[in-house]
């Protein structure tokens, strides 16, 4: 029977760790991270985790240390967020290119300046470009679920490609919620040890992995990750499904959609936001108001077929974003409206939450009501739309 | 649905209240959830957490702004904030004081059970962590919950961080505040000053939110310096008390305390010192005078006198 507890998000995290059956964990802390990197020292101290528990001196050197770890060919995780992230930065660009499955959650948190510990996802867009599938979770138990799946898809031979499963600082990190823990043999058949067959460095068998390369060979690692990129697609959607047999628990692969069979205007949304936000579509709906939701959850790699699908459905597009990429908009809505290009659509940007400001339920009953009039008039006021700030209007 | 939120001080374990009381109520068969309010942090200053409670799943990722009931963990909070703001009109404030719940003084009259949950603390833990002991008080008072449920709660929670064996005290804690609870109407006489925050709008913010030396808004000082104004005595919850006959001006309380608000009295003039004061080897009046609107009660000071001159008085 799968145990069922009240846990936090940065627990679950953990937990996923141990039932992913990790074997190497570079542990460095940093708010509102902390707690994952505890937790596991906790179980790899009680006995509980058979792991090689390596503390570092810093996120650069974790992220080292945990690809070099994955280039032996073992499974490996380390967490982290904010500024964190961002010392990371240079690292992060590795693992795709040499194909290292690692498994790394963020705590979406702000990055200085100012300084600040909420969330924002200033911290992870960033980080975009350097070939992470990157995907925002809603709840807790999605946290647990996506390192379980998070290395089923990483491993998969046609991907191995670094997974990072973003949530959001503290709404979720230090957030208590109900999270089902699947069983251990029904976690191990779903997830079996990771075989590497194309990196796994060791003395008796010596092999260069990441060497000097001149331009005669760097476009072609290029277009390999990208094929990469593009092939994890598929293997998501398969992935996902197979979990929700085993475990019952149906994520929609690259985007889910709510209530937009109908739908005139849509909002499109990331991270804790989408909870709220199926809330809101579900009173709106009692008021006859024709409103649905899609949840966002791979960033990268970037549904676009999906959302292009659904887009025809409806005549307004609004998307949320917890960061802005200063004067061009949201990076998810510059994103989605590349993706809808030559749809002639409204397609409108909102930004609010920024700094770990509460987006509260009014804030997005807003987003709605403005992409709901969006859709009525065919097309929008304001492409970009701050929502709850002082002296801006929305 | 029902939505608590906890008021305490930093340290004072609200967040992990919030925590046990989701537990019980997910033992209960509930979904539930705890979380921290979204903000600046500090030991003694004053402090939210939250907890909402649902059949089903629940979808509200946002702090929590018209709860169904408040829980205070510190007698003196009421005075400096208002407990009952958004608590909703058949709601219920639950509060740890030596009072009855018509002798109590909050914004509004509503529906209010009291514990001494101090008293408790003392007796059955021995310090005044209130967090457990005001969780027997809710079980009582709401019926929302079983104490049993609350026991269980404590022992996942508090077990997980402090052990069974402190726990297990933890627990009976509440069970003794669930006996000693009462429910009543209590008054709504205390007037508010007016909430003053400063809240600039993106015009009005200074470039790059650069702030200089206190610098004066409607809602007061902000900026260096400003913390004159937060007089952060009212944080205690012990009081240093120096029996200056016993000091020796080592001035290692001096050193260490965290507020800067312990002064030796060699270095006030003559006419603040006081009649009797005695003198050291050298000739310099011996003791020290506290700052009791800054002073937070951490007890350093105490802990520090090689003389035991100061000593914590509640």
């Amino acid at each position: 029977m799968p145990e069922r507890r009240l846990v936090s998000g940065n627990y679950a995290a953990a937990y996923g760790a141990l039932r992913a059956n990790v074997k190497f964990i570079a542990a460095f802390p940093i708010t509102p991270q902390t707690f994952i990197v505890e937790h596991i020292s906790e179980f790899v101290n009680d006995g509980i985790m058979k792991a090689e528990f390596m503390r570092v001196e810093s996120e650069h050197s974790a992220i080292s240390a945990t690809v070099s770890a994955e280039a032996t060919g073992v499974r490996s995780f380390t967490a982290t967020a904010s500024q964190g992230l961002a010392l990371m930065h240079e690292i992060l660009a590795i693992p795709a290119p040499l194909r290292l499955p690692i498994v790394m959650p963020v705590v979406n948190r702000t990055v200085a300046a100012p300084i600040g510990i909420w969330a924002e996802y200033n911290d992870v867009m960033p980080q975009r470009d350097l070939g992470w599938m990157m995907m925002f979770v809603e709840d807790n138990q999605e946290v647990f679920d996506m390192i379980i799946q998070g290395y089923r898809i990483a491993e998969d031979k046609r991907v191995l490609l670094p997974f990072m499963p973003n949530l959001d600082a503290f709404i979720l990190s230090h957030t208590y919620e109900p999270v089902e823990f699947a069983d251990q043999d029904d976690i191990d058949d779903f997830l079996p040890e990771y075989k590497a067959e194309h990196a796994h460095l060791w003395p008796d068998d010596p092999m260069a992995i990441g060497v000097f390369s001149p331009p005669e060979y760097i476009q072609e690692y290029r277009y390999q990750t990208e094929q990469a990129m593009e092939a994890s697609k598929k293997v998501i959607k398969e992935v996902n499904d197979e979990f929700a047999k085993e475990f019952g628990r149906d994520y929609h692969g690259l985007v889910e959609e709510f209530m937009t069979d109908d739908a005139e205007a849509i909002m499109i949304t990331l991270g804790t936001v989408t909870s709220t936000a199926r809330k809101v579509v579900m009173d709106m709906r009692k008021e006859g108001k024709k409103v649905g939701l899609v949840k966002l959850r791979f960033l990268r790699p970037f549904p676009k077929e999906e959302l292009r699908k659904i887009a025809e459905k409806v005549d307004a597009i609004g998307v949320y974003d917890r960061s802005i990429s200063y004067s061009a908009g949201g990076p998810a809505f510059v994103e989605v409206r590349n993706a809808l290009y030559g749809m002639e659509k409204p397609v409108i940007g909102y930004l609010a939450g920024l700094g770990g400001r509460d987006v509260m339920y009014s804030d997005i009953k807003l987003m709605f009501e403005k992409t709901l009039e969006a859709a009525g008039k065919g097309k929008a006021d304001k492409e970009v739309v701050w929502v709850g700030t002082r002296g801006v209007n929305p | 649905m029902y939505e608590v939120r906890f008021h305490g001080r930093g340290g004072q374990g609200a967040v992990m209240a919030a925590q046990a009381l989701a537990d019980a109520a997910f033992i209960e068969g509930n979904y539930a959830v705890a979380f921290p309010f979204f903000g600046a942090e500090r030991r003694g200053a004053p402090v939210l957490a939250f907890a909402r409670v649902d059949k089903g799943k629940i979808y509200e990722k946002t702090q929590v702004y018209e709860p169904d009931y408040v829980v205070v963990l510190d007698d003196k909070l009421p005075l400096m904030v208002d407990v009952t703001k958004g608590l909703k009109d058949t709601g219920m404030a639950i509060i740890n004081t030596s009072l009855k719940p018509e002798e109590v003084e909050l914004g509004r009259a509503v529906k209010t059970a009291t514990v001494d949950a101090t008293g408790v603390a003392l007796e059955v833990l021995g310090t005044p962590i209130t967090n457990s002991a005001i969780l027997g008080a809710f079980a009582k008072a709401t019926g929302v919950v079983s104490i049993e449920s609350i026991k269980k709660g404590i022992m996942d929670i508090f077990g997980a961080r402090i052990g069974e064996r402190l726990a297990e005290k933890n627990a009976r804690a509440a069970e003794v505040a669930y006996e000693r609870t009462s429910v009543g109407i209590c008054k709504g006489t205390l007037i508010y000053p007016e909430e003053k925050k400063w809240l600039p709008t993106a015009q009005e913010f200074p470039t790059g939110g650069a702030l200089g030396l206190e610098v004066k808004t409607d809602a007061g000082l902000i900026g260096l310096g400003s913390f004159v104004e937060n007089k952060t005595g009212s944080w205690r919850t012990f009081m240093p008390v120096a029996d200056n006959s016993k000091c020796v001006n080592c001035k290692l309380c001096w050193f260490y305390c965290p507020e800067g608000a312990i002064e030796m009295l060699m270095n006030l003039p003559e006419s603040e010192i006081p009649a009797g004061t005695g003198t050291d080897p050298k000739g310099n009046p011996k003791g020290i005078k506290i700052d009791y609107d800054y002073c937070k009660g951490c007890g350093i000071c105490a802990n520090e006198c090689p003389t035991k001159a100061i000593t914590m008085e509640r």
